[in-house]
């Protein structure tokens, strides 16, 4: 029960300072985050991938923290901002805004990390970038960027109204590594019941379209 | 374009990273052919990144760590990760195991059915499989214990609820009792993941939980 209350104190202080003139702000500053990129891959640009690392560096810290790799989390950010500068070229902000392309950056590199730690010196069969792939990475679709824009902001705007309980969930996903089982064990329900608040959710963000057909 | 998708919520497992190996080369090679849900998968990418964003605990990092990260990239010039030369394969399946599919030495089990079984090559309880049923063969009516996933890599098969071509992914589960058939014309080949047995660790709602026996 105490974890409950923690994460929903959480919820709710993020819920709280995030105001709606606070996203449009995010909004500007996500095509911010792009430009910075660019100018990362275009020409080393030391002064960018320093702002870079202002804004992104303690998100990352705080994703390793919540994903009980506290001793290690200095080195997530590292390897994360390291391998920003390194495949800055490949970032293009047509198939994804920035910030989630790094999003899935550290989600990788925490995956990576985990995996080292549990292989041991063994090798690994498989890349974790052959499981799990970066946004870009494949050629395959010429992704529609207004389309994904504006979905974007939809769910930016929608999480905003998403009901304590649905949040909770999403959080304990994302941001602790939990499965929906683990999930359902943490907070003593059914999984069943977890499962409806994260559809519930991904309807009410819009995450789910039923007529999407890219 | 794939028919079979896996759900949403498997899709935001993936997502979110907490998938286990074999699973997450399931969905990926279900990914590679189905750009419906590389749109679902777009959008709960951006989902992660705005949770991250909401995150207002973020963490104070070390005063030197950036010019630590600088000296380390300066200590590696021009380095060029994950473009070296071009791999053998195209699938992440086939780099895996080194080979093409039909090359594989395949233990024959029943008339028309042969397995290969790569459960060693990843960490964890599951058992992971591929699956052969020559073209035109049956299989034994059969039910599933516990839950496989299961995606098509060649040929097609069909049951009573369908037919499952090249891309698509299916959970099968006790629910669901099936005698598969070969399409004509090409070995239907099959990845598939079986969940692990059941550990008692858990608490009194796992006993009340429907979805665990």
């Amino acid at each position: 029960m105490e974890l409950i209350r923690s994460s929903q104190t959480a919820a709710t202080k993020s819920r709280n300072v995030t105001t709606a003139p606070d996203s449009s702000r995010a909004e500007r500053s996500k095509d911010h985050w792009s430009q910075l990129l660019e100018r990362v891959a275009s020409h080393q640009d030391r002064a960018a991938f320093h702002e870079l690392f202002e804004h992104f560096g303690p998100q990352i810290k705080y994703y390793a923290i919540s994903n009980g790799i506290a001793h290690q989390a200095e080195e997530l950010v590292q390897e994360v901002m390291i391998s920003i500068w390194r495949r800055a070229s490949t970032y293009d902000w047509r198939k994804a805004a920035a910030s989630t392309w790094i999003f899935t950056i550290a989600r990788n590199q925490r995956i990576d990390m985990l995996r080292k730690i549990q292989r041991g010196s063994a090798e690994m069969a498989i890349e974790t970038e052959d499981l799990w792939q970066i946004p870009g990475d494949d050629e395959k679709d010429p992704v529609p960027s207004l389309h994904r824009i504006i979905a974007e902001r939809r769910i930016r705007d929608s999480f905003e109204h998403l009901p304590q309980e649905q949040l909770t969930v999403l959080k304990q996903v994302y941001l602790e590594h939990k499965s929906h089982q683990a999930v359902a064990e943490d907070l003593d329900i059914p999984l069943g019941t977890v499962k409806s608040r994260v559809r519930l959710a991904l309807g009410k963000l819009k995450v789910i379209l039923q007529d999407q057909d890219l | 374009m794939s028919t079979h998708h896996p759900d949403e919520v498997l899709l935001m497992e993936y997502s979110a990273g907490t998938l286990s190996e074999p699973m997450a080369l399931c969905m990926r090679m279900h990914l590679d052919r189905c750009s419906h849900c590389r749109g679902q998968l777009d959008m709960l990418n951006s989902l992660g990144a705005i949770m991250l964003d909401h995150s207002q605990q973020a963490s104070r990092v070390s005063d030197d760590l950036f010019d630590n990260i600088v000296a380390q990239i300066d200590s590696e010039p021009a380095p060029r990760e994950a473009e070296t030369e071009k791999p053998a394969h195209d699938s992440p399946l086939e780099r895996l195991l080194g080979s093409d599919l039909q090359e594989l030495p395949w233990k024959r089990q029943l008339a028309d059915v042969s397995v290969y079984d790569l459960s060693d090559r990843f960490p964890g309880d599951e058992r992971v499989t591929l699956q052969k049923l020559c073209a035109g063969g049956r299989a034994p009516s059969h039910s599933h214990h516990g839950s496989e996933a299961t995606l098509v890599l060649t040929g097609a098969f069909a049951d009573a609820n369908g037919v499952f071509s090249k891309g698509d992914f299916v959970i099968l589960d006790q629910h669901h009792d099936h005698q598969p058939v070969a399409l004509h014309g090409e070995d239907c080949i099959t990845l598939s993941v079986m969940d692990a047995p059941v550990k008692l660790t858990g608490r009194l709602t796992r006993l009340l939980n429907p979805f665990i026996r």
